[in-house]
């Protein structure tokens, strides 16, 4: 038998455990192999080499699971609480923008009447208006930001 | 589709459907119940990917804890297994990168003179002889020792779990090709080895 013919049916026998073979590439290597004794020892080793790998099992430490599962409850419940936090948070700077806005024409009105009693100029108590208007917005946003830096930092893995 | 195909992946479908909202609700009992589910097949894995037990107890424990947080963006459609093993994966290998800083191609580099997926002197140490237990352990032992550890990573994925290939390259993060030669490669080697021990 030729040489290629061979080469063929091993690379069938490695086909047959990585890809699967077609109908008509396992008919012809099962004929193959019923006629050809090399053939075949090659598709045992791999048989026994595939069976050896899959009848090696890992020793597994119990312990490693029941450490596992406490530090996910921990951090698992740490989650949900900063969860909860950044939910109130998000909720009362909503709130506040909403109060914000609805109380913008009184503290216009409010920072105007001041800037004519001392005689300050219109910028400087136009300025005054935008600072304490934007302000809780200002404080907000970098409590948010500080604590999604801090929790992104405990995300990383050792 | 024939009628128990067709139930099989119903009832898979809506497992996965339970794991995504347990996930997003960060569920305790449910992520017990996965690390129950999972626990010698991520370990298998870990210990295949790293060749070293304490890397691979660490980086089990970590890729539970990044499963808790990363667990919304789970996808109902995704096979639970292929997207933990790939959490797992990338764990690894940031873990490897702080250890020594190289490129991703080096990482990945099967044949490289200094094994960089290696974590542990497998060449001198019996991480496996320690890890593997059953009547022919010292033989595989031996021969996985002698496997790159990216040949080691694609047999367990093809071999212990029935991944399908484009599930394995998923996890791996290479093309198909890459994948198939990796397998070709991986069990001829490791054909090679038991037939010498075998002999």
């Amino acid at each position: 038998m030729r040489d290629d013919i061979h080469e063929r049916a091993l690379q069938l026998v490695d086909k047959r455990q990585v890809e699967g073979l077609t109908a008509g590439e396992h008919n012809g290597l099962e004929a193959h192999l019923e006629s050809c004794a090399q053939c075949q020892k090659r598709a045992l080793e791999t048989e026994r080499a595939l069976h050896a790998l899959r009848s090696a099992v890992p020793r597994f430490d119990v312990t490693l699971v029941l450490t596992t599962q406490m530090r996910a409850r921990i951090r698992a419940r740490e989650l949900i609480e900063n969860a909860a936090r950044m939910r109130a948070l998000w909720i009362s700077c909503t709130l506040s923008w909403v109060l914000g806005v609805v109380s913008a024409p009184l503290l216009w009105r409010g920072f105007e009447w001041i800037g004519h009693r001392w005689a300050v100029s219109r910028a400087e108590w136009m300025t005054g208006f935008a600072l304490s208007w934007v302000a809780p917005a200002v404080v907000a946003a970098a409590v948010i930001a500080c604590r999604q830096a801090r929790g992104s930092s405990v995300t990383e893995p050792r | 589709m024939g009628l128990a195909t067709c139930w099989f992946m119903n009832t898979v479908e809506q497992e996965a459907g339970e794991v995504a909202r347990g996930l997003r609700r960060r569920d305790p009992s449910l992520l017990d119940h996965l690390i129950q589910q999972y626990q010698y097949r991520l370990f298998r894995y870990l210990l295949m990917l790293t060749g070293s037990r304490e890397q691979a107890e660490d980086l089990f424990q970590e890729t539970w804890i990044r499963v808790l947080e990363k667990g919304h963006q789970y996808k109902q459609r995704w096979k639970f297994e292929v997207w933990l093993f790939t959490i797992a994966r990338h764990l690894a290998i940031d873990f490897m990168r702080r250890r020594q800083p190289q490129s991703l191609d080096a990482l990945l580099q099967p044949t490289g003179a200094d094994r960089p997926l290696e974590l542990a002197d497998t060449a001198s140490s019996s991480a496996f002889d320690q890890a593997f237990q059953g009547e022919e352990a010292a033989s595989v032992a031996t021969a996985l020792r002698h496997l790159p550890p990216s040949y080691r990573e694609v047999l367990t994925l093809r071999f212990h779990e029935d991944m399908e290939l484009e599930e394995i390259a998923r996890v791996v993060d290479s093309p198909l090709s890459t994948v198939k030669s990796r397998l070709y490669r991986g069990l001829a080697m490791l054909r090679e080895w038991l037939k010498d021990i075998y002999a």
